[in-house]
């Protein structure tokens, strides 16, 4: 028997997404281009974007694997989307989503990684190495600030920790967890892609990276993969550090406060090397998260 | 200069280096499709958002910095530089061509996806400008590749680029931006002036070297 109301409701999310997603990339756009002092452009222009790119007449292909990528990473991303419990649309949640989220949440970078391996471009080569390399780096402060707030309320549960944070206020204001906070902050620029970590799409040094050899319709997928993506992640980091929220307006408020600290961030910051990106991973935000966990043990 | 009185299909006499066009590039013969209900909301976001592939010739390129900056600010018409090729949607000629510039130019612009625009910036690509008796420089650029607005001047100044950008965006949205359909109709005539310059099966040669992935 099929539950229509969590189909539509699906449904509806992965629109609502999309198109909010969308909105995030004009205004990350338009941010950055009023922080310089230019106009910008207009705060829909990732729309127009992707509607020229389904224009294009042609579509290169270099193969199955190439097409099957860009479907994959989609595919991932609206997956861990309806994993998180936004504002009062519980869709998928369950015991332990906290930790299929975490996951989900990487996987759609594989998927692009796989199509621009299949390309043989060499900028594409060196755009994964890079890529997976970020990855590794980034994995083990990720995991000690999620292993930090599971054992500070010790659930894995999305929607607890919704609730508990309903009670006993945002994790955000717990000291412990604020350490945790400041790691999950970092590894965030690292997952959006952003300064000073957008070492893989680097567009003066590796031509955009993975994403080189994509064009027309498979780069318009890409686009609306990374729309739904940034609205994942921003939805994520609500979750777990402000308090998730009652309706989708405060929720939308929310996750727009967590886009601003990154693109604030991101403006500021000049690009590390990818060596110099793992070594800080692995030393600062590491440490941090260890002191992290350590405090969420004793107290 | 009989070569440029072939007429506007590239039928006619060129018809007889047929098996030239087997031997490497097969990508123009894809079927032309057009989907006539959305084509006015297409021309209208190809006219919104076009991405400049960031390869620039001569001493036009450094006109281009400045119209990225806060003062003539290129994004606010959704225009982006984008070093990938097959995302790109403008070819910006900003300068003198050299023959060996000129294999680099059409490789990429054969990369590029349909639909795609051409602007050349300065008197050179137009007729040669200062360079009209040099040995080296490409004198007259249309014949090697489909140029879509020309902006005259040595250098034009931002203003003038800027114009040309408003140009190329009237042209775009009106649909008459058709460099790209040209090339695919004369595709022999435009083969044959550019084996004429670099010698028969340079492709192969050349551009097998640098672009070994293919």
């Amino acid at each position: 028997m099929i539950d229509w109301k969590l189909v539509l409701e699906a449904i509806g999310m992965v629109i609502y997404a999309t198109f909010v997603g969308f909105i995030f990339m004009g205004i990350e756009r338009k941010a950055m281009a009023r922080i310089q002092r230019r106009v910008g452009p207009p705060i829909y222009q990732p729309i127009i974007d992707v509607l020229k790119l389904l224009g294009k007449r042609e579509a290169i292909s270099h193969g199955f694997i190439y097409d099957f990528g860009p479907i994959f990473a989609l595919g991932v991303s609206i997956t861990a989307l309806l994993f998180i419990p936004i504002a009062n649309f519980h869709l998928f949640s369950s015991n332990a989503d906290l930790i299929v989220v975490a996951y989900l949440l990487e996987v759609p970078m594989l998927g692009i990684m796989l199509g621009a391996m299949s390309t043989g471009n060499p900028y594409s080569a060196v755009g994964v190495q890079r890529g997976l390399l970020t990855m590794v780096a980034m994995q083990l402060p990720y995991g000690l600030a999620i292993i930090a707030l599971a054992q500070h309320y010790g659930t894995f549960s999305l929607n607890s920790i919704v609730a508990l944070q309903g009670i006993h206020g945002w994790s955000l204001f717990v000291p412990a967890l604020f350490l945790a906070f400041i790691v999950f902050d970092i590894t965030f620029q690292a997952m959006l892609g952003l300064e000073p970590f957008d070492i893989i799409t680097a567009p003066a040094e590796v031509s955009m990276g993975p994403m080189v050899e994509y064009g027309g319709k498979h780069a318009a997928l890409l686009f609306t993969q990374h729309a739904v993506q940034l609205f994942a992640e921003t939805a994520f980091f609500t979750v777990l550090f402000l308090g998730g929220a009652g309706n989708l307006g405060v929720f939308f408020l929310k996750q727009l406060a967590v886009l601003f600290l990154a693109i604030f961030i991101a403006s500021i910051f000049p690009r590390f090397t990818i060596d110099q990106a793992a070594k800080f991973f692995w030393k600062w935000p590491t440490i941090l998260g260890i002191i992290a966990v350590l405090l969420t043990m004793g107290w | 200069m009989d070569e440029m009185k072939i007429d506007e299909n590239g039928n006619g006499r060129v018809m007889e280096q047929e098996n030239e066009r087997t031997e490497g590039y097969d990508r123009l013969s894809y079927p032309l499709k057009e989907f006539k209900v959305f084509e006015p909301l297409f021309r209208w976001a190809r006219k919104k958002s076009i991405w400049i592939i960031t390869f620039c010739t001569g001493c036009g390129g450094i006109e281009m910095p400045p119209l990225m900056n806060a003062r003539y600010d290129l994004e606010r018409f959704g225009m982006m530089p984008n070093p990938s090729p097959r995302m790109a949607d403008l070819f910006l000629i900003t300068g003198y061509v050299t023959p060996k510039t000129l294999k680099r130019i059409i490789i990429t612009y054969e990369m590029m996806e349909d639909p795609k625009y051409i602007m050349s910036h300065g008197s050179c690509p137009i007729n040669g400008g200062v360079y009209w008796d040099s040995y080296n420089v490409v004198k007259q650029l249309d014949r090697y590749i489909p140029i879509d607005v020309s902006i005259a001047g040595c250098m034009p100044r931002v203003e003038a680029v800027m114009d040309g950008i408003m140009e190329i965006m009237r042209k775009v949205e009106r649909g008459e931006a058709d460099g790209w359909k040209r090339y695919r109709d004369n595709y022999e005539w435009y083969r044959r002036n550019q084996d004429e310059l670099f010698g028969k099966g340079w492709r192969k040669e050349t551009a097998r070297r640098w672009l070994k992935w293919l």
